[in-house]
């Protein structure tokens, strides 16, 4: 059989199939050559590979082989050496080197295919490695773009700042400093700004590097007596992006070293974009001249992101994998897991891959029985005592006041905020929440989650409680 | 006459081949997977003490060696604090609930390093993520990982087990003692490997066939190993 009609099979499945699936499947498997026109020998790396594709996949390449031909066709498996797939060569590439300071000690570029080019695909070749090459240096991150990131209440002031820098970096805010808690986007963000400073300036010397990594950073240049390299370096860049500098926390070295760095970057008029889990005063163990510094531009806050928010999340982490996920499901995981993106993306994962064991569509039904464990796990984590008592202990009120007719400001509003978390906190019903707060309402609740919402729009100091609070029952 | 035995045993190699998957087939499927080409990146299972965890995460390690891949399975951070973290590979990191302040660490910066270095996770626990009393940072990036419960084996899959593993240790086990020990015997895992560990041991060592006879006297002399908490 031809292989005109494996390559009419393989773009049939491409559009059919996850990048994943197709990849991993699929592309792993070669047809060998055969005498029969209406066979077709599909070669398979391994014995897991040849069984997988037979459960799955065969009837469909056998179904696609009849409107083909017109005519029933014979598809057998075997195990036999095949290239491996395009996305497995991606992952057991060589990988880069730790993270060095320096141009010199800068990744080689990655090995790019060579087949038997002529010259003049060879210097295109090779110039797009070039720039690959760069583009590895700034260990930015493709796959974060302001396009995918999704936009809401939560991120969209950070958002705007953002964008803003990557237009004019180093003359707007310097530095912008991104904080909120864990897992809401801080992460995606930076290297959104980043990426979109490159597309801008591919010649922009860009590094996005952990505060973890830029410690191993110092440790190295300390230990290979090579700090001169590690300034000249770090002060080199046009673009640096920090993430979470409360990893300095008492490493006084690095904290002097990127004092240096960021004085010079600053003068030169270089950007530096930082993010942190709390706000710079907050942060515990930081030398006072540094935070002082983290003042000079702006300070942006990403906030957990509202349920709107999260099904918008989960539709397009949903859509990048080439999923439909309808209305309902989206709801179902955003309703049930509340506190940060990355616990809200691994319910997504669980789902989906639930539904491609399975061989089922994505449904309500398929989603609910994904992820009963995982729900049954959060949703016994926060109790309504546990919220009452939290926010007691924290306004220095006795937790009866919770159940308490007591309408005084000193006790009416902490009870609102503990109306407000359990809603946000637990799934449980508002007249469930009425009742756990002393046999109320439904309608007192949601007047209690309506007047919180807005009051922290206004009152710095009640989203801070708010922040800490929510902080405090999750961990 | 009693003969003395020398502790030598037929070592059980975990291999997914030997793994009895009882309801955890996709579980066992996503590790393979995971083992032989790094998809997903990332996957924790969850399970209590004897589910299997160890077994799987042993048995990947073994699988992706055997497909070209390096892997490792960590204990303890290394003498630079950090995990091993083989490139292009697989890292396997058991009893992540217990690990301390240094462990937490070097589990972090293995997360944010990984993809950089195509480096693919399998992370064993006895709580689901939620349940994690780990830095936040690091409990919501376990949450992140494509999760699985490893369910409990129910008594037909503990029997199949059983069997399974008297053969590797060279024992014919009659279903009737099989069953009369998931009746009478603690049935947790652990407890039950145990308890033919000494059946076999008490076998060799008195000359007599490891039956149904001899594993009842065991137990009735209190002869078997204390009850694993």
């Amino acid at each position: 059989m031809s292989n005109e009609f494996w390559s009419t099979c393989l773009s049939r499945l491409e559009a059919e199939l996850p990048q994943q699936q197709f990849n991993t499947w699929i592309r792993a498997l070669s047809a060998s050559p055969t005498a029969d026109p209406r066979s077709l020998e599909l070669l398979a790396p391994n014995r897991f590979v040849l069984q997988w594709v037979r459960e799955r996949y065969l009837r469909r390449i056998e179904e696609i082989g009849h409107d083909h031909f017109g005519e029933p066709v014979q598809v057998t498996l075997a195990i036999g050496n095949t290239p491996r797939p395009a996305a497995v060569k991606a992952n057991t590439a060589p990988a880069m080197p730790k993270p060095t300071p320096g141009p010199a000690n800068a990744p080689a570029a990655p090995a790019i295919a060579k087949g038997r080019e002529d010259s003049q695909t060879q210097s295109r070749a090779s110039s797009e490695s070039s720039e690959s090459a760069a583009y590895e240096r700034t260990r930015l991150n493709r796959d974060f773009t302001f396009d995918s990131l999704v936009t809401g209440r939560a991120n969209d002031l950070a958002r705007a700042a953002a964008m803003q820098v990557a237009q004019n970096p180093g003359t707007s805010y310097n530095p912008l400093f991104v904080y909120g808690g864990v897992g809401l986007g801080k992460t995606h963000l930076i290297h959104a700004l980043g990426n979109a400073v490159w597309k801008q300036n591919p010649k922009a010397v860009i590094r996005y590097v952990h505060a973890e990594d830029y410690y191993a950073d110092v440790v190295r240049a300390y230990q290979q007596k090579s700090f001169d390299q590690f300034k000249r370096y770090y002060r080199s860049l046009d673009l640096l992006l920090i993430d979470d500098i409360q990893f300095f926390n008492n490493k006084n070295r690095t904290q002097e070293e990127f004092f240096h760095a960021f004085n010079a970057l600053t003068e030169a008029r270089k950007q530096i974009v930082i993010t942190c889990d709390t706000y710079p005063k907050d942060v515990t163990g930081l030398e006072d001249r540094l935070i002082s510094r983290f003042d000079w531009g702006l300070t942006v806050q990403i906030e957990p992101p509202e349920l709107e928010m999260r099904v918008a999340i989960l539709k397009k982490k949903a859509e990048v994998e080439r999923i439909l996920l309808t209305d309902d499901v989206a709801f179902l995981i955003a309703k049930n897991l509340r506190s940060n993106v990355r616990e809200l993306e691994g319910a997504l994962k669980k789902v989906l891959a639930f539904a491609r064991f399975h061989g089922r569509d994505i449904s309500l039904e398929l989603a609910k029985e994904a992820l009963r464990d995982l729900l049954a796990a959060h949703n016994r984590q926060i109790t309504f005592e546990l919220i009452q008592k939290t926010v007691s202990d924290y306004y220095k009120i006795k937790v009866s006041d919770m159940h308490s007719k007591k309408r005084t400001r000193a006790i009416a509003r902490p009870r609102q905020v503990a109306m407000f978390l359990a809603k946000e906190l637990t799934p449980s019903s508002l007249p469930s929440i009425g009742e756990a707060f002393g046999g109320r309402d439904h309608t007192t609740v949601l007047h209690a989650c309506r007047t919180i919402a807005e009051l922290r729009l206004a009152d710095q100091q009640l989203n801070h409680d708010l922040h800490v609070l929510t902080q405090t029952l999750r961990s | 006459m009693r003969q003395l035995t020398l502790n030598l045993r037929p070592e059980r190699t975990p291999r997914f081949d030997n793994f009895v998957v009882g309801a955890n087939r996709e579980a066992l499927d996503s590790v393979r997977l995971l083992a032989c080409y790094g998809q997903p990146q990332a996957i924790y299972l969850w399970g209590e003490a004897g589910s299997g965890r160890s077994h799987l995460l042993q048995a990947a390690v073994a699988d992706a060696r055997a497909n070209g891949r390096a892997a490792e399975l960590a204990k303890q951070p290394g003498s630079d604090g950090d995990y091993p973290l083989p490139p292009g590979g697989l890292l396997c990191l058991d009893a992540a609930d217990s690990l301390d302040a240094a462990g937490q660490a070097a589990l972090f910066r293995s997360f944010i390093r990984a993809p950089g270095q195509a480096c693919s996770l399998l992370i064993g626990g006895d709580a689901p993520p939620a349940s994690l009393r780990l830095r936040e940072d690091v409990r919501t990036r376990i949450g992140q990982c494509l999760v699985f419960e490893l369910k409990p084996l129910d008594d037909g899959h503990k029997g199949e087990m059983l069997a399974l593993y008297g053969l590797s240790r060279g024992l014919m086990l009659e279903p009737d003692l099989i069953s009369w020990l998931l009746r009478h015997g603690r049935r947790d895992l652990p407890s039950l490997l145990a308890a033919i560990d000494t059946l076999d041991e008490a076998s060799l060592a008195r000359h007599r066939p490891p039956t149904l006879p001899l594993l009842r006297e065991l137990m009735q002399g209190n002869l078997l190993p204390p009850e694993a908490s």
